[in-house]
């Protein structure tokens, strides 16, 4: 048996999933967490039941990505039931896409999910009425509280199996394909068409018609507004409102952040304070942990350079596995735990769409409108996660904006630790790079976006302000922790002895030859040019090869810039090939070299 | 009249949507239909989006999309 669970944005699809599947995906509260089609098997009874988690969407009929892959699920997949989430505090616009459903000719199973929101904001829904007037049975239902449940389970353990017989399925798939394939039905009424003349003349067109050649997902057909009317008659019949209720204090906390005059001021502020903070627990960490660590690392050194041979893999090892173990716990880690606490606070609240908002203006000067905050300050945890949160722009130049600057300019949590410590460590100019990394970024936004023209039409749904849970909160920090562990640790230690090995093989000396050339482009020496052309690996392994050079501070500054400025690592290059494919990935590279190179050359003139 | 014509607090109900297919297609999407009630919550400085709530949602709009949707003020 296999369920699609289906609903609008931010209605809390994964989260009743999780409770209903014992699952674990992460939910977030901003629309637009779960970006991909996801299947589960859960067993319920007797039952193996395949769930297919969907990202939410408003429309089932409109263009788009998701949209399109949902469609491609019914067809390839004998789906015997839609699990329609809805939010139970929102009903009417909701009920929309119910309507389109129910028109799909599957058996629809409604959920009214956070019903204990609803309440306590005094709306209440009559659920009998409600599944009477749908014809389709209709289920209260709360993830947080588990309310409703049972009543799930049974319905589910009673669906039988392909419950749709294939007449119906058949008619239900030309009443699909005609929407889809925007034809209209034929032998229209002249009263019909002229009906359809007047629309079109007053901008209501109804894709319907046939009398023009725009495809039906882009604009409101009759049947469109027949759904919204008759989900609007619904909701009126069932819900009523008890009236005026006391605000909570949550309620004014966001009335608070939504304000016109204090909103984005207080939001700028807590971004400071959370850098601020970002910084300090660096700082504050760095000594006790180095401290703890030098005692172990010296027994590692005296140990391996006691029981291997004498010779340079002596040297290579007991040099080596201390040095790249000390970096990666003393900075990177308390760096990326502070930026996935951070993050997941900011997630799970409903502040990070807030951020969207606020900055959307001046997103726009540099060709970012206000979603792209998501995906952008999403990278400075990892940017791997963050190129498939792209998708949340509503167009691919959009997105391949967002991916570029996503690729070369945004550090993410590692890379930042990384940075900071080569910076300390030469004594580089923290104002100039940083300087630098802004300035690209404003400069590529505004280049990319003059090349890209693009439709000004900013429109976003802002969830609620939600206390965060403590136990998702936990888990997210876990799961963004773990690549300390998988990605960070391993690959720093291995990167560790292979730069060690090359300095002490002397194999470096080959680009000495470089020399005068690197020296009259970038003003640094040819290794530290070898550390821009390791950022292609990963970019927070590059200040590593640097770390064993003699720079000034100039030469470390324009090493650094150029480091913090070039090509995505790798995982981010495969991610990027998924998404948006390779030609997409060769332009974000050209762009990365020349990107580098031009700062390089750049810096190198000026200081 | 438009959306951009609120002021904070306001209600007013929406009357049309002047707009492009496309962008017109995804206001009906978020419920701005004709004949909802919708509230002015804010308006962001510097001709920033404005929050508007429908229902029990908010939905924030840049200003040339606010500029599209005709409205009339009921108080």
């Amino acid at each position: 048996m296999a369920i699609i669970v289906i609903g609008n944005p931010n209605v809390g699809k994964s989260a009743a999933l999780n409770r209903l599947s014992g699952s674990n995906i992460l939910v977030s509260n901003y629309p637009g967490t779960s970006t991909e089609i996801s299947a589960n098997s859960v067993k319920i009874g007797k039952k193996e039941i395949t769930v297919f988690d969907t990202p939410g969407i408003y429309s089932i009929f409109s263009e788009g990505e998701e949209q399109k892959a949902i469609r491609d699920l019914f067809a390839m997949e004998e789906i015997d039931l839609i699990l329609n989430i809805v939010d139970a505090s929102n009903l009417e616009r909701n009920l929309v896409l119910s309507y389109e459903l129910m028109d799909l000719g599957f058996p629809v199973l409604l959920l009214l999910n956070q019903i204990d929101r609803a309440r306590s904001l005094g709306i209440r829904i009559n659920e009998r009425l409600l599944s009477e007037l749908l014809q389709i049975p209709v289920i209260p239902f709360s993830a947080t509280t588990g309310e409703g449940l049972q009543e799930v389970l049974k319905v589910l353990e009673r669906t039988p199996r392909g419950k749709k017989d294939a007449l119906a399925k058949e008619e239900s798939q030309e009443k699909k394909e005609s929407q889809f394939r925007e034809v209209s039905p034929v032998g229209k009424e002249s009263l019909a068409q002229e009906r359809c003349f007047t629309e079109l003349r007053t901008g209501q067109c109804n894709g319907h018609c046939g009398l023009c050649s725009i495809p039906a997902t882009t604009c409101m057909s009759i049947a469109d507004w027949g759904r919204v009317e008759k989900a609007r008659t619904t909701a009126y019949m069932v819900s009523s409102n008890l009236g005026e209720r006391q605000r909570i204090l949550l309620e004014k906390t966001q009335a608070f952040f939504d304000s016109s005059l204090w909103g984005t001021p207080v939001l700028l502020f807590l971004a400071y304070l959370a850098f601020v903070l970002l910084l300090k627990f660096v700082a504050i960490s760095e000594g006790p942990i180095t401290a703890l660590l030098e005692p172990l690392n010296q027994t590692i050194e005296s140990f391996l350079s006691q029981i291997l041979p004498p010779g340079i893999i002596n040297t290579v090892l007991s040099k080596a596995i201390p040095e790249g173990l000390i970096i990666p716990f003393s900075i990177i880690m308390p760096a990326m735990l502070m930026v996935a606490c951070i993050m997941s606070l900011l997630e799970d609240s409903g502040l990070l769409p807030r951020y969207s908002v606020a900055l959307e203006r001046t997103g726009s000067f540099f060709g970012i409108s206000g979603e792209a905050i998501i995906p952008l300050s999403l990278g400075f945890g990892c940017r791997t996660p963050a190129i498939m949160a792209s998708r949340i722009m509503p167009t691919a130049s959009q997105r391949f904006i967002v991916i570029t600057l996503l690729s070369i300019v945004v550090p993410c949590a590692a890379t930042l630790g990384i940075l900071a410590s080569v910076i300390a460590a030469f004594q580089a100019s923290l104002p100039i790079i940083v300087g630098t990394m802004i300035a690209v970024l404003m400069l590529m936004g505004f280049v990319l976006s003059r090349l890209m023209p693009r439709e000004d039409a900013f429109i976003y749904e802002l969830p609620p302000l939600r206390i965060p849970l403590w136990s998702n909160v936990g888990k997210k920090i876990k799961m963004r922790f773990s690549g300390f562990f998988t990605e960070v640790l391993p690959l720093l230690l291995i990167m560790s002895i292979a730069v060690r090995a090359l300095l002490e093989s002397g194999f470096l000396e080959i680009f000495h030859s470089m020399e005068t050339f690197t020296r009259f482009l970038f003003g640094i020496p040819a290794e530290a040019f070898i550390a821009v052309l390791v950022t292609i690996f990963q970019r927070y392994l590059a200040p590593l090869v640097l770390l064993n050079l003699e720079l000034t501070p100039r030469e470390a500054t324009i090493a650094i810039s150029m480091i913090a400025l070039s090509l995505p690592c790798l995982p981010a290059m495969v991610m990027t090939v998924r998404e948006i494919g390779w030609s997409g990935l060769v332009k974000i590279l050209g762009l990365g070299f020349l990107t580098s190179c031009s700062v390089g050359i750049m810096l190198n003139l000026i200081l | 009249m438009t959306i951009n014509d609120m002021k904070p607090g306001q209600s007013a109900r929406i009357l049309k949507l002047n707009r492009g297919l496309r962008a017109g297609r995804r206001l009906f999407e978020m419920g701005l239909v004709p004949g909802t009630r919708v509230k002015l919550v804010s308006r962001h400085p510097f001709k920033g989006p404005v929050v508007l709530q429908i229902a029990n949602t908010q939905i924030a709009l840049g200003r040339k999309m606010a500029n599209s949707v005709e409205i009339e003020i009921q108080e």
